[in-house]
């Protein structure tokens, strides 16, 4: 990508223009370059003072960035509302991960474990393996996979790093300190019973295992951004 | 009074050139599709290069067409060239009616005042 285009590209990114908006606005714009360069070298420039006065005919750079970042509809959401994107999206994100990763454990146990007092720590083979797999795996990586997903949407939007920090600090929370609980009980008349439990006091069980799975959560999904705007930083500088 | 008058400039005219870029371009494309260099030749060749800005600014205007439903985009190869192609939807043609009408009725009201009409000489 020619220098003006990257400059012009990092601009409308920091100035909240959602990532598929810029892609294609650049699409677009070297697309109109190369139309005109070559109608330039038909009127007899050389490639060189074709691509200049291409270029001058294209706009100055100001006008081309104020001409997008005027138009609140192309502003990303992580832009609008960072909050939203960055803290109450991820939320609600695992909230349906986790609900899914039940699900599993819930039909798993009726369909596999219909006379175990507890679809854990009951060894189980072929697909009921795989079947209950699933469902840790989700359960488990849902907090690191959204995690990277804000990290991946903070880098593409060029977000200042508060944003993305804040949304990291509750899911990590969340994602250590939660714990299911599976028992065979009767309760109005449903007999499978299913929760999730969050550790909140320090004298807790499992508090101190629960509080090492957060920070590795915060360490596992922070750690790739913060190199990032490291190395971002220091490419800067030099 | 003054400030019922300048309520409605507000709401009908906020800036003179509002809306002038979408009307050529929705006027070009009801005639035919186009990608973004052909439709900022044809408002030069066609305005006569009056109408002349930075060629690149046509394309936030045309997003944003595109993004209120009143154009659609398609990608489309010719000659060896891929390009996006925009036509008029038919809420495009309901725009550009709207826009041609308040375009028409603006320009006849200036036209007015610049042939020295009755209100403009009221004021000793």
């Amino acid at each position: 990508m020619a220098k003006p285009f990257h400059e012009l590209r990092e601009r409308l990114l920091r100035a909240g223009v959602a990532p598929r908006h810029v892609r294609r606005y650049l699409g677009e714009l070297q697309e109109h370059v190369a139309d005109l360069k070559a109608e330039e070298e038909r009127h007899g420039l050389s490639a060189a003072d074709a691509e200049q006065a291409a270029l001058a005919r294209l706009g100055n750079m100001d006008d081309l960035a104020v001409a997008m970042i005027g138009k609140r509809q192309f502003q990303s959401w992580s832009a609008r509302a960072p909050w939203v994107a960055f803290c109450i999206a991820p939320l609600l994100c695992l909230a349906a991960a986790w609900g899914l990763a039940l699900f599993i454990l819930a039909s798993g146990w009726a369909i596999f474990l219909p006379q175990a007092e507890t679809p854990f720590n009951v060894p189980v083979h072929g697909f009921a393996m795989l079947y209950f797999g699933l469902g840790k795996l989700i359960y488990f990586d849902a907090p690191l996979a959204i995690g990277w997903g804000i990290g991946i949407i903070a880098t593409r939007g060029r977000s200042k790093p508060i944003w993305p920090l804040a949304g990291l600090v509750p899911l990590a929370w969340f994602g250590g300190m939660a714990q299911v609980h599976a028992s065979r009980i009767i309760t109005s008349g449903a007999i499978d019973h299913i929760s999730v439990t969050f550790s909140r006091r320090i004298q807790d069980p499992g508090m101190s295992g629960s509080l090492i799975q957060a920070s590795a959560i915060l360490l596992a999904t922070a750690l790739p951004y913060l190199v990032w705007r490291m190395q971002k930083a220091f490419s800067k500088a030099a | 009074m003054y400030h019922r008058f300048s309520m409605a400039a507000r709401e009908t005219n906020p800036n003179f050139m509002n809306g002038v870029p979408e009307l050529l371009i929705l006027k070009l494309l009801q005639q035919q599709e186009m990608y973004g260099y052909e439709i900022v030749q044809a408002i030069l060749s066609r305005t006569n290069s009056v109408i002349a800005a930075g060629e690149g600014v046509v394309y936030p205007v045309l997003h944003g067409l595109e993004r209120d439903g009143a154009l659609r985009s398609r990608r489309k190869t010719v000659g060896g060239r891929s390009r996006i192609y925009y036509s008029v939807t038919p809420a495009g043609r309901r725009r550009l009616a709207d826009l041609k009408k308040t375009w028409s009725s603006l320009a006849s009201a200036i036209q007015s005042v610049l042939a020295g009409g009755q209100h403009g000489e009221a004021i000793p």
